[in-house]
């Protein structure tokens, strides 16, 4: 009984660990890949111990390309997600607090919207673009990344809001302030940690979002995900700075890891169990 | 309140919808806007429904779909489930297993590309020094079907670990102990009791994962970009191609008229069959 035990206890520790590398794995080559240089990318059996040099990072950060797609990220990541909680916010608290005719039917139309292949909507998307001349623009990312996050918000915020007790506002009207009052000053407040952990998944989705990016942007707006696809197009042969602009351009997303980690995983919990 | 969301919503769904459903019948191409939007009729769908190359796409789709979302299904069920009897390292290694979830897929599938080549890659040097031969990873139309479907399972299996984590966690423990009490093996226990009291979460994931799957981009593009020959093209990439490579804009909004059209009626369809509407989970 109790060895059986013991190799039960052992087989299940060795496969969360082999899980573990797995999932590490490909990242850590990523990094490994951007430290060495580029003969040793090239190096036949693979490279497994070196010393590592960041050259290459030294090199990528002279370059104003990487710079430019950089911002054009953070700018547009930025931009989706102050205006996805901007508009999904009130949006969801107006759904969570008020039953109405057709709320629940609207609440999935907002979903549904998630459910179309981004290339349905693009097509429409270039055309518009085109002639009203925003194809390339920050703006005309951003609006079509609200397009995908929205849904997102809506959802997620909605179960918040649901769960919040019912006595903290009513005591709030009590005091005679009126709705929009209490939705500033109290509920907004008390559902801080959700809008946080909203938030960094927009930002997150909108940073590694790629399809919209690639077809609505050109060189002037380009974000991260299409500049890195390009370089490995342009020069396949140069692994160790590729691999440094790869690692450089999600950087940011290892810092929201590191400090959101709790935050996050409870929004990507939460935004698929309500 | 709601007001403003809703019009951006419908600015920017039901109106592009509208938009390229319009567009798909026509011919619609940047290659000769002088000719604008000529009305063709159904031609455009006629056409690939009789091309050979749509059927192709579609059963790639339909494979690189199914196999990628089963195996996620398994293996993330799998440690979700290890994870909860060892809640000891449980936070550290949920916080490693939801990296793949977090970084950018371009940059990942770049690192697996590295990791794929033929004669430099670690995959290959794995195989080898364990005694197997080395494969043609990319360059073989199956195996960079598999590839692809390696690299999907590699960003998405903690996805659906991390549902069926929460679903775990929300459990009543009684019918777990009386089980114990009657002497039901661990194994027993997960087959008849944990497994269905799983199904919500289970179809949610699922229903998730291959919506996103059906559309998979990213992943094929920089990896494969639908080669060798049209082997990995799916029906994403195919209606990229003819949109955004040969400009024609019409065909391509009917070809994604009709990708959205399969998948409203596949989760509509898997929607009523699971139930999940009526669970509690179908708050969502």
């Amino acid at each position: 009984m109790n060895s059986k035990f013991l190799v039960k206890k052992i087989t299940s520790y060795l496969l969360i660990l082999i899980f573990a590398v797995w999932c590490l794995f490909p990242i850590y080559w990523l990094l490994a890949t951007s430290l060495k240089t580029n003969l040793q990318t090239n190096a036949d059996p693979p490279m497994f111990i070196f010393k590592p040099i960041i050259d290459n990072y030294r090199l990528i950060i002279q370059d104003p390309d990487i710079w430019h797609v950089f911002f054009n990220s953070l700018i547009v990541a930025s931009g989706t997600t102050f205006f996805s909680l901007v508009l999904g916010v009130p949006a969801a608290y107006v759904l969570a607090k008020f039953k109405f005719k057709g709320n629940s039917d609207y609440s999935f139309w907002i979903l549904s919207t998630r459910m179309a292949p981004p290339i349905a909507m693009l097509i429409p998307f270039y055309v518009m673009y085109n002639n009203f001349g925003i194809l390339d623009t920050h703006i005309g990312l951003i609006l079509a990344h609200i397009s995908l996050n929205l849904s997102l918000v809506v959802w997620i915020m909605r179960g918040f809001f649901e769960d919040m007790p019912k006595e903290i506002e009513e005591s709030s009207y009590i005091d005679g302030a009126s709705y929009l009052n209490t939705f500033y000053k109290i509920s907004l407040p008390i559902s801080r940690n959700g809008m946080v952990a909203v938030g960094i998944l927009c930002f997150l989705f909108s940073w590694n979002e790629f399809l919209m990016a690639l077809i609505l942007t050109d060189d002037n707006a380009k974000t991260v995900p299409v500049g890195i696809s390009k370089f490995v197009g342009y020069q396949l042969i140069k692994w160790a700075e590729l691999a440094a602009s790869a690692m450089f351009m999600i950087v940011p997303i290892f810092i929201f890891l590191v400090f959101f980690q709790k935050q996050l995983i409870k929004g990507l919990t939460m935004g698929a169990i309500r | 309140m709601l007001l403003p969301s809703t019009i951006i919503l419908l600015g920017l769904t039901i109106f592009p919808f509208v938009f390229g459903l319009i567009l798909g019948f026509t011919d619609f191409s940047l290659i000769r806007p002088q000719n604008g939007m000529r009305g063709v009729g159904l031609e455009n769908y006629i056409e690939i429904f009789t091309t050979e190359e749509f059927w192709i796409s579609f059963k790639t789709t339909i494979i690189f779909t199914f196999f990628a979302v089963t195996i996620q299904l398994i293996l993330g069920t799998l440690m979700a489930v290890l994870l909860h009897h060892n809640s000891k390292t449980a936070p550290i290694m949920r916080a490693l297993y939801l990296l793949p979830l977090a970084v950018t897929p371009v940059a990942a599938t770049f690192s697996f590309r590295m990791m794929f080549n033929p004669s430099l890659g670690v995959f290959n040097f794995f195989l080898e020094s364990t005694g197997f031969a080395p494969l043609a990873w990319l360059s073989k139309p199956d195996l960079a079907l598999i590839s692809l479907i390696i690299v999907d399972i590699w960003q998405w299996t903690p996805f659906i670990m991390l549902i069926v984590a929460g679903g775990l966690a929300s459990l009543p423990n009684e019918p777990f102990e009386s089980a114990k009490v009657d002497g039901a093996s661990d194994i027993q226990i997960f087959f008849h009791h944990t497994l269905p009291l799983l199904k919500p979460y289970l179809a949610l994931a699922v229903i998730f994962r291959i919506i996103d799957a059906f559309k998979t981009f990213d992943i094929i593009y920089v990896l494969t970009g639908g080669g060798p020959g049209i082997s990995t093209r799916t029906l994403n990439l195919m209606a990229y191609r003819y949109g955004m490579e040969y400009l024609e804009l019409g065909y391509a909004a009917s070809f994604a008229i009709i990708m959205l059209l399969i998948i409203i009626l596949f989760s509509q369809f898997f929607l009523r069959k699971t139930n999940i509407y009526k669970t509690k989970v179908a708050r969502l």
